[in-house]
């Protein structure tokens, strides 16, 4: 098969990450963690790692290991890793929330559970590290999209060199002074590798190509947007390498973190000026609920953007840069996340129960798996939610956010209900639901019928 | 390669001699945007403002414009054309042929019948029969009931693009007379929306005009 195959276990990936948003989201809206709790608090902790590691990073993953191949038009490297990589991620994940709870009091086994956690993590990823880089590494030169996605990858190298020293710091395996210098001043080098490396510029560089395909609009690459990547890469590069050098050399981090947010910035209004590009630039004028709904997430980040500059104009950024991080995970990349599951899953779904079929006999058109006009009330009570939450937070009224936080969680349940009823056909017309020959797939596993 | 320039008597025309074959038989004029879609150095020469018309023969492009001055169409349109040349890619997608060069009449309906047959084929993203979407550039039937289609796919490295090779390939094997199908991929020239039908245009709401 030429470039990219149907990648079996990425379902499983998206099912778990969305069990870990529902199990955060419950968590905000009992009043568990920030602002309930203070923001290095072990409940922070267990919150903040369920959304940015069980919630984004393993639907980044499962989205990875189908949209690599489309990007660089070449099939995975392995399909055999995906399933014992996505065992690694939820127990070293599950490992890590034991241990901050032990480190609360709560979890009282007498085990290891930092270095344990680690150890799985820094396997896991590495399984990710290696697979998707082998994919991206025979497909040299890369097109601009895989590009992002290569610096994303290595910053999650970063964002997991940092958890596992912190992990073993705080587990007691080390006290060598340099690695208790990171983990008292590397927190935001870890938060930035992993929100703004990791989890954001793949997520930028996978919309460049996404919308594109689904908008019909030309596929950019040119001088402003090469410069917009050269930026970012900039940017994280300055953050992680000039971070750590800095707290090595005991200098202000303040100083390469003001310096590095400059590059960011101008990469962000670069990426920013692509995508009006391509929105103005479409050939499909009616656009598909995925990506107006992309558009309100790519709305929140120039929200969080321009929420940075005004917070750091008044010098209240330190103050308030929680909120900032909740608008950032939940309006820009959840919010994301959400909108192109919505089309991913039936995608998937469709290549998988329709496409053995075609030519054969009439097939129901991927449109066909879903009702936009049943979802866009759940996903417009998502964002007006976060929006709300995120302006709770700046207000600092912790009931109001708990009510948003509650409304968020009804917004993503009402979703996933709608995912479901893709991955089961229940919205596809009787006549063309299930043709001799097909079934109705498995909710977790992608599995190509009448092979 | 040099490309020679030829005033004609309407001064609103210029003909480009590219010193290579154009049309390998007869002639094609191509009198607005919509005609275009059939050759990929048309939907090219118009996506430079000014060009109305065109008409290609043997070895000669003759471009029209509506407006502006050669000065300045001159140099971008010849370096359309010096591009598509040296790029080696197809001046038309399908052969155009006169009515008494195509084969026989029971050939002809046989590549209308794989035609109608592919249109059961559907790409799913845009849900619109791929021979309409212009995802189809060339039919071609052989002695012994062999059906050659060159087919292309909108995104290079689509998930689906086994799954529409195999369903082109089912499609055309329905068709009486047909005993062998040879489904050939390709992504020259890329297909463009332009390329689409204008019913399919208008089903998916796209504007006619302009390229990517």
């Amino acid at each position: 098969m030429l470039g990219a195959r149907l990648s079996r276990w990425t379902m499983s990936y998206f099912a778990a990450a969305l069990i870990a948003l529902v199990a955060a989201e419950l968590l905000m809206a009992l009043g568990y963690g920030y602002p309930g709790a203070p923001v290095e608090s072990a409940e922070t902790l267990v919150l903040v790692h369920l959304v940015a590691l069980g919630w984004l990073s393993l639907l980044m993953c499962g989205a990875l290991f189908q949209f690599v191949p489309v990007l660089v038009a070449r099939p995975l490297y392995s399909d055999s890793l995906p399933l014992p990589t996505l065992a690694c991620l939820v127990a070293g994940l599950a490992t890590l929330l034991l241990g901050f709870l032990q480190m609360d009091g709560i979890v009282s086994i007498p085990f290891a559970f930092f270095p344990m956690a680690a150890a799985l993590l820094a396997i896991g990823f590495g399984l990710v590290l290696w697979n998707l880089g082998r994919t991206l590494w025979v497909a040299r030169p890369l097109p601009l999209p895989a590009r992002f996605v290569a610096v994303g990858l290595c910053s999650i190298a970063a964002t997991v060199t940092f958890g596992i020293i912190f992990t073993l710091v705080l587990g007691g395996v080390t006290d060598n002074p340099h690695l208790v210098d990171v983990v008292a001043s590397g927190v935001p080098l870890h938060a930035i590798a992993g929100l703004g490396g990791w989890l954001t510029f793949t997520a930028m560089g996978v919309t460049y190509r996404l919308l594109a395909m689904f908008m019909l609009a030309p596929e950019l690459g040119g001088p402003r947007s090469r410069t917009g990547f050269y930026c970012g890469t900039a940017a994280l590069a300055v953050a992680i390498v000039g971070g750590v050098t800095a707290i090595c050399l005991a200098a202000s981090v303040t100083l390469v973190l003001f310096a590095a947010g400059l590059l960011g910035l101008c990469a962000l209004l670069l990426y920013g000026a692509d995508i009006l590009h391509l929105y103005r630039a479409r050939k499909r004028r009616m656009i598909e609920l995925n990506s107006r709904m992309a558009a309100f997430a790519i709305a929140s980040l120039a929200a969080s953007v321009i929420l940075i500059v005004v917070l750091a104009g008044l010098g209240i950024l330190a103050q308030h840069v929680a909120a900032v991080v909740f608008l950032v995970a939940f309006g820009w990349l959840s919010g994301l996340a959400l909108a192109k599951l919505y089309k991913i899953a039936a995608f998937l779904t469709w290549l998988e129960c329709y496409g053995p079929v075609l030519g054969k006999m009439a097939t129901p058109r991927v449109q066909d798996l879903t009702v936009e006009r049943r979802a866009i009330g759940w996903f417009l009570l998502y964002f007006v939610a976060v929006w709300a939450a995120t302006a709770a937070l700046l207000l600092e009224m912790p009931v109001v956010f708990q009510i948003c936080a509650g409304l968020m969680l009804i917004a993503s349940l009402g979703i996933i209900v709608q995912l479901v009823r893709i991955r089961q056909l229940l919205d596809v017309s009787a006549t063309l639901r299930l043709p001799p020959g097909v079934r109705v797939p498995l909710l977790l596993r992608c599995s190509v019928q009448h092979d | 390669m040099f490309i020679q320039t030829e005033a004609t008597p309407d001064p609103a025309s210029l003909k480009f001699l590219p010193g290579r074959q154009v049309m390998a038989h007869g002639t094609l004029q191509i009198s607005d945007r919509n005609a275009a879609a059939q050759s990929p150095l048309a939907v090219k020469l118009f996506n430079v403002d000014g060009v109305t018309a065109l008409s290609f023969g043997a070895d000669t492009i003759t471009i029209t414009k509506g407006g502006g001055d050669w000065q300045h169409l001159k140099p971008a349109l010849l370096g359309v054309i010096m591009e598509h040349f040296m790029s080696g890619a197809l001046i038309v997608l399908e052969p155009v042929r006169n009515t008494g060069e195509v084969g026989s009449t029971e050939e002809q309906a046989i590549v209308a019948a794989v035609k109608e047959a592919l249109r059961l084929v559907i790409d799913p993203e845009l849900g619109y029969n791929i021979v309409d979407l212009g995802l189809v550039y060339d039919v071609a039937i052989e002695d012994g009931g062999v059906a050659n289609i060159t087919m292309t796919t909108t995104t290079r490295g689509c998930p689906a693009t086994s799954y529409l090779k195999d369903g082109a390939r089912d499609a055309a094997w329905s068709v009486n007379g047909i005993e062998f199908v040879e489904v050939k991929l390709t992504y020259e020239p890329p297909w463009t929306p332009e390329m689409m039908s204008t019913e399919a245009k208008r089903h998916l709401g796209i504007s006619d005009g302009g390229g990517w």
